[in-house]
C-alpha cells in the first residue's frame, strides 16, 4: 500500500519551463549573492585563521580549555533539555488543552528575547540576591563566574530549540502506533519506550544536535553570567577586544569549523532515513 | 459481549453523542457508517484510547469503562494495519503475544513466514492487514474490533483477507465489531449491523432486518434504498392475492394500502394510519413489458424515463403517471427485453417488498 506523500507529488513540467530566460537569470543571480553573503565571511574566515587555529590548539592551553569547556557545557545543558524537554514536548504534542498554544508560546520565547537580555534576565532569578539564588548557593551552586552558570545560560537559550524538535519529531508518530501497542499489552510507558521513541529517534536526536550546536554558539547570555571561566566564544570575543582581528582569527576559525560536526550529522540523519 | 450504553465521546467539535448497542459473545456486529459518522471513534472509545465523558462499556460481564486499554483483552486492526517500522514482520506479530508458540502459530497461520523477517514497509496491503489481523490475534484476544479493515485493499486482497477473517471468526468464535462504510461488506459478514450516522445511532438489530426495515426514511436512504414515498397509510380488509405469498409469517402484520401521488401501492405493515413513508429496493422491482397474470397487486404500467447501467446490473427509471419507480434488472436483460428510454413497460413487486416507516 503507498499512501501519498508530499514529497511524492511533482509539478507539471509545463510548470518548470513556464519561467523566462530573464527571470531564470535574475532568480539565479539573487539566489548567487544570497548564498555569497552567508558563505563569504565564513570561507574567509577559515581561510584566513583556520590553518593558525589548528595550529595554536596544541600550543595554545587556554584556547584548549575554553573548546573543552564549551562542549562539556553544551553537552551538559543538551543532556538536561533531553531529560526534561521530552516529557513536555511529548505531553504538549499528544494533549489538546485550552492552555497549550500559550504553553507552546512561553517556552519559545527564549529565543526571541536578545540574549544578554536572557543573561540579564537569569542572573536576576538565579543571582545571589534573589531566594532562588540564595537556594541555590546554599545546595553550592553558583550562578555567575561558574560552570553551572554557563550550562544556565546555554539551556536557557537552546532548550526551546530541543523542545520545539522534539513536538515535530512526535508529531511525526501517528498517535494509532501507540494505539496499537496499547491493544497489544502495553501500558502508557512502555508503548512509549517501545514504540513512539524509537519511531522518533531520529527526531529527536537532529532536535538535540540542533540545540547544542546553538548552545556551542552561544556568546551573550554567557557573557552576562560568566567570563571566566571562558567557553570559546567568550575567548574570541577576549582576544578580539585585547589583541584584535588577527588575534580572535584562530579562535573565531576553530568555532566555524566546530559548526561543522553538527552539520554532518543532521546530514548523516537525515542519509540514514 | 460487547455492551455500549449511553456512550457519549467527544473530540474536538465532533460527538458520539448517547450511543447503545450490545454485541452477544461469539456473534459478527457491523457497524456501517458514512465517512465522519464516527465509526473509528466508537471502536477507540470501547478499547478505551478515548475518554468518555459519559456512558459505560462493558467487555463479557466487565464494565470496562475505566479500564485501561491494555487490561481490556481485546485486539484492534486499523484501516491502515499500523505495523511498527521498526520492527520485522515476526517481531509485529510477536509484539504483544500471548507466548511464542501461539506468535509463531499465527505466522504460519496466515503464511506470513515466508516474509518473517522482512521490513514491514516493503509488503502488500493486503500482507500488511494480515501482519496486523496475526499480531493482534496472537495475543489471544476475547474480542476483535476491525476498522475498516478490507478498505484499502485491491479487490483481490480485500477477498483474501474477508476469507481469513471469517475462518479465524467461525475458528475460534470470539466477539467481533467490525466498521465500514460498504453496506455490501456488512451484509456479506454480519450477524448484527449497527447503523451510525454523525455520532449517532440510527437503527441496530440483524443486516436482513435492518436492509429490509430501515426505522426511518432516513435510514432507508442511507442504506442505498432507492424508491422511498411519501405518502399516507390506510388499513384495508380486502385480502389481495399475493398477500398469501408473505414470507411464511415473518411479515404477518396488516394490510395497508398507501397512497402516494396518483399511486396506491399495497403493502403490509402494523404502521400506525396517516402519514408516513413507503420503501422499496430497486432489486425488488421486476419489468415486463406486458402485465403479468400472477397474483402480484403491485403492477404498474409507465414509460421508461432512464437506463443506467452499472457492471452487470443497470438501474431502470419507469415514469408511472408522475411517479418514478427504479427497477435493478440486469443488464442482460435490458438488452434481451429491448428495453429503452420511452418505450412503454409494467412495473411489478410483492406488497411484502415494500416497507412502511
Amino acid at each position: 500500500m503507498t499512501l501519498p506523500s508530499a514529497s511524492g507529488t511533482r509539478a507539471p513540467s509545463a510548470w518548470r519551463s513556464a519561467a523566462s530566460p530573464a527571470a531564470t537569470v535574475v532568480s539565479a543571480t539573487l539566489a548567487s549573492l544570497f548564498l555569497l553573503f552567508l558563505v563569504a565571511p565564513l570561507v574567509g574566515l577559515v581561510g584566513a585563521g583556520g590553518v593558525a587555529g589548528v595550529r595554536q590548539l596544541a600550543g595554545d592551553p587556554e584556547l584548549r580549555a575554553a573548546l573543552g569547556l564549551t562542549l562539556l557545557t553544551a553537552t551538559a545543558a543538551t543532556l538536561c533539555a533531553v531529560l526534561g524537554g521530552t516529557p513536555i514536548a511529548y505531553f504538549l504534542e499528544r494533549r489538546r488543552f485550552r492552555a497549550r498554544a500559550v504553553a507552546i508560546a512561553v517556552l519559545d520565547l527564549p529565543l526571541l528575547v536578545p540574549h544578554p537580555v536572557a543573561g540579564i534576565a537569569l542572573l536576576l532569578v538565579l543571582g545571589r540576591g534573589s531566594p532562588l539564588g540564595t537556594l541555590l548557593l546554599g545546595a553550592g551552586l553558583r550562578v555567575t563566574g561558574s560552570v553551572f552558570g554557563i550550562v544556565c545560560a546555554m539551556f536557557f537559550v537552546a532548550a526551546p530549540l530541543y523542545v520545539g524538535g522534539a513536538r515535530e519529531a512526535f508529531a511525526r508518530v501517528d498517535r494509532r502506533y501507540e494505539a496499537v501497542a496499547r491493544t497489544l499489552g502495553d501500558n502508557a510507558w512502555r508503548a512509549f519506550r517501545r514504540v513512539t521513541l524509537p519511531l522518533s529517534f531520529r527526531g529527536l536526536s537532529a532536535a538535540a544536535i540542533v540545540m547544542w550546536a546553538r548552545a556551542v554558539s552561544e556568546f551573550g547570555a554567557i557573557v552576562v553570567l560568566t567570563y571566566n571561566p571562558k567557553v570559546a566564544s567568550v575567548l574570541s570575543y577576549d582576544r578580539f577586544t585585547t589583541l584584535g582581528l588577527p588575534g580572535a582569527l584562530p579562535v573565531a576559525a576553530v568555532l566555524v569549523v566546530l559548526a561543522i560536526v553538527p552539520l554532518a550529522a543532521l546530514r548523516a540523519l537525515r542519509h540514514d532515513a | 459481549m460487547i455492551g455500549v450504553q449511553a456512550l457519549t465521546v467527544r473530540l474536538g467539535d465532533f460527538t458520539l453523542d448517547n450511543v447503545s448497542f450490545t454485541v452477544p459473545t461469539g456473534a459478527y456486529g457491523v457497524v456501517i457508517g458514512p465517512a465522519g459518522a464516527g465509526k473509528t471513534t466508537l471502536l477507540e472509545s470501547i478499547a478505551g484510547l478515548l475518554p468518555i465523558r459519559a456512558g459505560a462499556v462493558r467487555l463479557g460481564d466487565v464494565d470496562v469503562t475505566r479500564v485501561a486499554p491494555e487490561r481490556r483483552g481485546l485486539g484492534l486492526v486499523y484501516q491502515h494495519a499500523y505495523l511498527f517500522p521498526h520492527l520485522t514482520v515476526r517481531q509485529n506479530v510477536a509484539y504483544g503475544a500471548a507466548d511464542s508458540a501461539l506468535a509463531d502459530e499465527m505466522t504460519e497461520r496466515f503464511g506470513l513466514h515466508l516474509v518473517g523477517e522482512r521490513d514491514v514497509r516493503s509488503l502488500s496491503g493486503g500482507e500488511r492487514q494480515l501482519v496486523a489481523l496475526a499480531r493482534a490475534l496472537a495475543r489471544r484476544p476475547d474480542i476483535l474490533l476491525l476498522d475498516e479493515p478490507f478498505a484499502a485493499l485491491d479487490p483481490r486482497s480485500r477477498a483474501a483477507v474477508r476469507r481469513e477473517v471469517r475462518t479465524i471468526y467461525f475458528e475460534r468464535r470470539c466477539t467481533v465489531l467490525h466498521v465500514t462504510h460498504d453496506f455490501a461488506e456488512a451484509g456479506l459478514v454480519g450477524d448484527i449491523a449497527i447503523l451510525l450516522d454523525k455520532g449517532r445511532l440510527l437503527q441496530a438489530g440483524e443486516p436482513t432486518d435492518v436492509f429490509r426495515r430501515p426505522a426511518t426514511p432516513y435510514v432507508a436512504s442511507f442504506l442505498g434504498a432507492e424508491n422511498i414515498y411519501l405518502g399516507t397509510a390506510r388499513p384495508i380488509r380486502a385480502i389481495t392475492p399475493d398477500w398469501s405469498d408473505a414470507a411464511e409469517g415473518q411479515f404477518a402484520e396488516h394490510p395497508l394500502a398507501f397512497d402516494t401521488g396518483s399511486l396506491t401501492l399495497y403493502a403490509l405493515g402494523d404502521a400506525v394510519p396517516g402519514t408516513a413513508h413507503a420503501v422499496l429496493r430497486a432489486e425488488d422491482v421486476s419489468l415486463s413489458l406486458e402485465a403479468l397474470e400472477s397474483s402480484v397487486r403491485n403492477q404498474f404500467r409507465g414509460h421508461i424515463v432512464e437506463i443506467v447501467a452499472a457492471g452487470a446490473l443497470s438501474k431502470v427509471t419507469v415514469n408511472v403517471s408522475g411517479t418514478p419507480i427504479i427497477a435493478a434488472v440486469t443488464t442482460r436483460a435490458v438488452q434481451e427485453l429491448g428495453l429503452e428510454p420511452g418505450r412503454e413497460v409494467v412495473a411489478s413487486f410483492k406488497a411484502t417488498a415494500i416497507h412502511i416507516c
